[in-house]
């Protein structure tokens, strides 16, 4: 079996597991979906009728199975706390989330790699000092508490960007950066240090490589030898990395969707769990988890890409 | 398919986004360095210019408005399903009160008045028949006619449709039937005074039959009602936006383009973007916020008694859960009452007040409304520890007593839970907090897996909608398990007694008995803040706590 194949399968049996795991944790939290969506005022009566109107009596394999069956023809089922189709609100905070971690990632990438090469190629050097205080900073800072303060400065002090809100990048391309820039930046910046770190070490062990000498030996300019073989050698730990911490970038766009209420992933997994929407919770969930097992998928199969020796480990 | 349709043509004429003027950069930048030295606590006190304190109760603001503009309104949750039959939270209540409209409304004064009924309900046969006459010439969002038979399904609907959070309020009614195109006849069970006060609020809101018939259980994602605005699209967890609807029996009087509602949680985020201009009025605003929204130029604050009550709830016989007949619990709290008296003697409400709440809410010690007819007046007992300590030894129970406390996550009732921690100690109680997630909280309440328990209840004009269902036997939210003849009777003629003078009689003595029992420690009267940014005029803010923005608009002239 070819490698590609062998890794899609493997996700796909992950994915089948996430279901499973996802749709016992949410009826494990503790807090009864019925009362909690009989409000205030929540009655025998009503919370009798919201049980059998959501076949919450049902016993968990059938209510599985019941999941399994509508999920496979793309019903998600209905919100039990908006009555809306889970399907659209998926659908609408996805573009939310994928751009926000679009953004942070491209801004990570950028600032990560160029400083990491910035602080390799500078080593002991002020430059290189000053790229680990601003990495060490970006590690360090909580991501509400730079949230609150760029707003207070960029939002509120000076007015530049929008302290909340999402506006879709085609209905006004303008107002959807006024409100990405601080999200993107609270989200991404810890990426970027930990992507700088990274670059940073790889770039040190690639520059004293004995190929580097070589190239250098040949006579290639500085530009042709840090860029054309160092950096190049050292994407795949950069790669790598970028590839672990996707699932923190997911993870970390929860926190920011929260800050700067983007009607994102994050939020509505926040919201449907208190108010144990279960169908909204295994939708988001689900989902999340696909795009993280396609990410690790494409991370895998990038790998055999850059370095053919893993594709054909994996054949043997 | 719904349309994000935000975009900057939905922007107020006026933003209050004030850009950078040259002149003003040094200030803005000592602003920045200020606000990125002192970062999200302690903030920049001394750049920001102190307005006026809050004062007497504000609930609306007069200016003349200009038409158009788009409003944006941050609730603290998001609501539910906007179906009125279904719907539960009491923030939707503030997006339906501007696009559905109820047989009969509440006014400043909390007195009931007409809304799409034409006048006050007529009664007949010893009460058990309630005639209500209806405005003429009215239309629902999507241009079909308001009558008595759109009101007669409506109704029928809240009575009857599976999962129907209205239909237990609705039981005394028999049945419904329209007497002619604008008369709709009630039967009742037995005489229901409170009835009216319910079809003031979501079960007295009418639904168009064609969208009902065309949308069925869907009808959440396309509510059509009779309103100033109406719905146009949803996005869950970010925004419900409204327009004007021309429908509209009086659009005239209406002067907004759109309204988009925004949920915002956090309090300060909430307060962020009223600064920022980001949205024009922040909902249900807490103690902390009000404080710092109070040295802001740019924003005003409206403020009303609230309907309800925070409190605490002492489990006496909840066993089977909330409903079920009462049992047996066997601790010192439960078995004496001179024991709950004791540890309500512990508490001083208007420390309590200034502690946990900044001093902006009222101290209480009962469950009727301070500014409602029904108001018993009634004064709180002083703290008194030293009394606390004698009843809790001629009771004859070992100290510390030990009771815990199931409180919420939220600040308030943290700070809440320390303060009474603190105040019970020194009259002999050893209370010990259990911090407890919303919905986790809840379920416990209501199957009596709790000692005593905070309780947060937002309110009902009637004095019933406070009482009824948390003292009596087996109410549905009578969650400490309280069972009294004395009570249920005067529950029960409460309820029937159509004469104000004569209710009043009735709530004074069923108040004192409630208190007497001391299973319901009544606390404080909440107050409802609501903080808007000064181009916003006409808004208003009755007691019970929703926005109504048909009159609201931008102010002619600026602020």
């Amino acid at each position: 079996m070819s490698y590609p194949v062998r890794r899609i399968g493997e996700s796909l049996i992950t994915l089948f597991l996430v279901s499973v795991v996802v749709f016992a944790g949410v009826r494990a939290l503790p807090g009864d979906t019925a009362t909690a969506l009989a409000g205030e005022e929540p009655t025998p009566e009503a919370i009798a009728q919201i049980r059998e109107s959501y076949g919450l009596d049902d016993n968990i394999v059938v209510q599985y199975l019941r999941y399994v069956r509508h999920a496979a023809t793309g019903d998600l089922g209905i919100s039990s706390r908006t009555g809306l189709p889970v399907l659209d609100s998926v659908l609408e905070a996805l573009p939310v989330t994928l751009e926000l971690s679009a953004l942070a990632l491209l801004l990570a990438v950028v600032v990560g790699v160029g400083a990491g090469v910035v602080a390799a190629v500078r080593r002991g050097r002020p430059e290189e000092w000053l790229v680990n205080a601003v990495a060490l900073l970006g590690l360090s800072v909580p991501a509400f508490w730079l949230g609150i303060v760029l707003v207070l400065a960029f939002a509120i002090a000076v007015p530049v960007f929008a302290a909340s809100g999402f506006v879709p990048f085609g209905v006004d391309p303008m107002e959807n950066l006024r409100h990405m820039v601080l999200p993107v930046i609270v989200l991404g910046s810890g990426l970027a240090a930990v992507v700088m770190r990274q670059t940073r070490a790889a770039m040190l062990g690639s520059l004293s490589a004995d190929y580097v000498r070589t190239a250098r030996a040949k006579g290639l300019s500085r530009r042709q030898v840090i860029m054309g073989h160092a950096l190049r050698n050292s994407l795949v730990t950069v790669v790598t990395v970028l590839g672990l911490q996707l699932g923190h970038l997911i993870s970390g766009a929860v926190v920011t969707e929260q800050i700067f209420v983007l009607p994102g992933f994050g939020k509505l997994t926040i919201d449907a769990v208190f108010s144990r929407d279960y169908a909204m919770v295994q939708g988001v969930v689900l989902f999340t988890s696909a795009a993280y097992i396609l990410v690790n998928l494409l991370v895998d199969l990038a790998y055999s890409v850059i370095d053919p020796r893993i594709r054909l480990g994996g054949a043997q | 398919m719904r349309q994000r349709t935000s975009g900057p043509s939905d922007r107020p004429p006026p933003p209050s986004r004030h850009r950078p003027r040259p002149a003003a950069l040094t200030t803005l930048a000592a602003r920045v360095l200020c606000v990125l030295l002192a970062g999200a606590t302690a903030g920049c006190a001394s750049l920001a210019s102190p307005t006026a304190e809050v004062g007497a109760d504000r609930m609306a603001d007069p200016r003349p408005v200009r038409d158009g503009g788009t409003l944006t309104i941050a609730l603290k949750s998001d609501p539910d399903k906007l179906d009125p039959t279904l719907a539960s939270t009491a923030v939707g209540r503030t997006v339906f009160a501007a696009m559905c409209e109820k047989l009969y409304d509440v006014d400043a004064e909390n007195r009931i008045v007409p809304q799409l009924a034409a006048a006050p309900p007529t009664t007949s046969d010893k009460g058990r028949t309630v005639t209500i006459r209806l405005r003429r010439g009215v239309r629902f969002a999507d241009g079909t006619r308001m009558d008595a038979k759109a009101v007669k399904t409506s109704l029928d609907r809240h009575r009857t449709l599976t999962g129907s959070v209205r239909a237990s309020e609705l039981k005394p009614i028999t049945s419904v039937s329209a007497v002619g195109e604008d008369t709709v006849r009630l039967r009742l069970s037995k005489p229901y005074v409170p009835l009216l006060a319910l079809l003031a609020d979501r079960s007295g809101m009418v639904m168009s039959p064609t969208a009902l018939q065309r949308y069925g259980t869907g009808f959440a994602s396309h509510p059509t009602c009779v309103g100033p605005f109406r719905y146009t699209e949803r996005v869950v967890g970010d925004r419900i936006v409204l327009d004007k609807d021309p429908n509209y029996y009086d659009a005239d009087a209406v002067h907004l383009r759109r309204v988009v509602y925004r949920t915002i949680t956090d309090g300060n985020v909430r307060l962020a973007n009223l600064q920022s201009g980001d949205i024009q009025v922040g909902d249900q605003m807490d103690p902390v916020q009000v404080g710092r929204a109070l040295t802001e130029p740019g924003l005003q604050l409206f403020n009303s008694p609230s309907l309800g009550y925070y409190g605490l709830t002492l489990n006496i016989g909840n066993t089977k859960g909330a409903g079920a007949p009462p049992g047996r619990i066997d601790t010192p709290i439960a078995r004496d009452v001179r024991v709950r008296e004791a540890f309500d003697l512990a508490l001083d409400r208007g420390l309590i007040n200034t502690i946990v709440f900044q001093g902006r809410y009222r101290p209480t010690c009962g469950p009727l409304p301070s500014g409602t007819p029904y108001a018993t007046g009634t004064r709180c007992p002083a703290r008194d520890p030293a009394k606390a300590r004698r009843l809790l030894k001629a009771a004859g129970v070992a100290t510390p007593v030990r009771v815990r406390l199931q409180i919420s996550t939220t600040p308030e009732d943290n700070r809440l839970g320390q303060v009474v921690q603190a105040m019970a100690k020194e009259a002999g109680f050893a209370v010990s907090l259990a911090p407890t997630e919303f919905a986790t909280g809840l379920e416990h309440s209501r199957a009596g897996d709790f000692q005593a328990a905070t309780t947060n209840w937002s309110g009902r004009l009637d004095p019933a909608g406070n009482i009824d269902a948390f003292t009596g036997t087996g109410g549905a939210q009578n969650y400490g398990g309280l069972s009294d003849p004395a009570i249920d009777r005067l529950i029960a003629e409460g309820g029937a007694t159509a004469s104000g003078a004569d209710r009043r009689k009735i709530y004074a003595r069923l108040v004192e008995r409630i208190r007497a029992r001391h299973t319901v420690l009544y606390l404080i009267q909440p107050t409802n803040y609501v903080s808007a940014t000064k181009e916003v005029a006409g808004l208003k803010v009755f007691g019970d706590g929703l926005i109504r923005v048909k009159d609201a608009g931008y102010a002619k002239g600026g602020s």
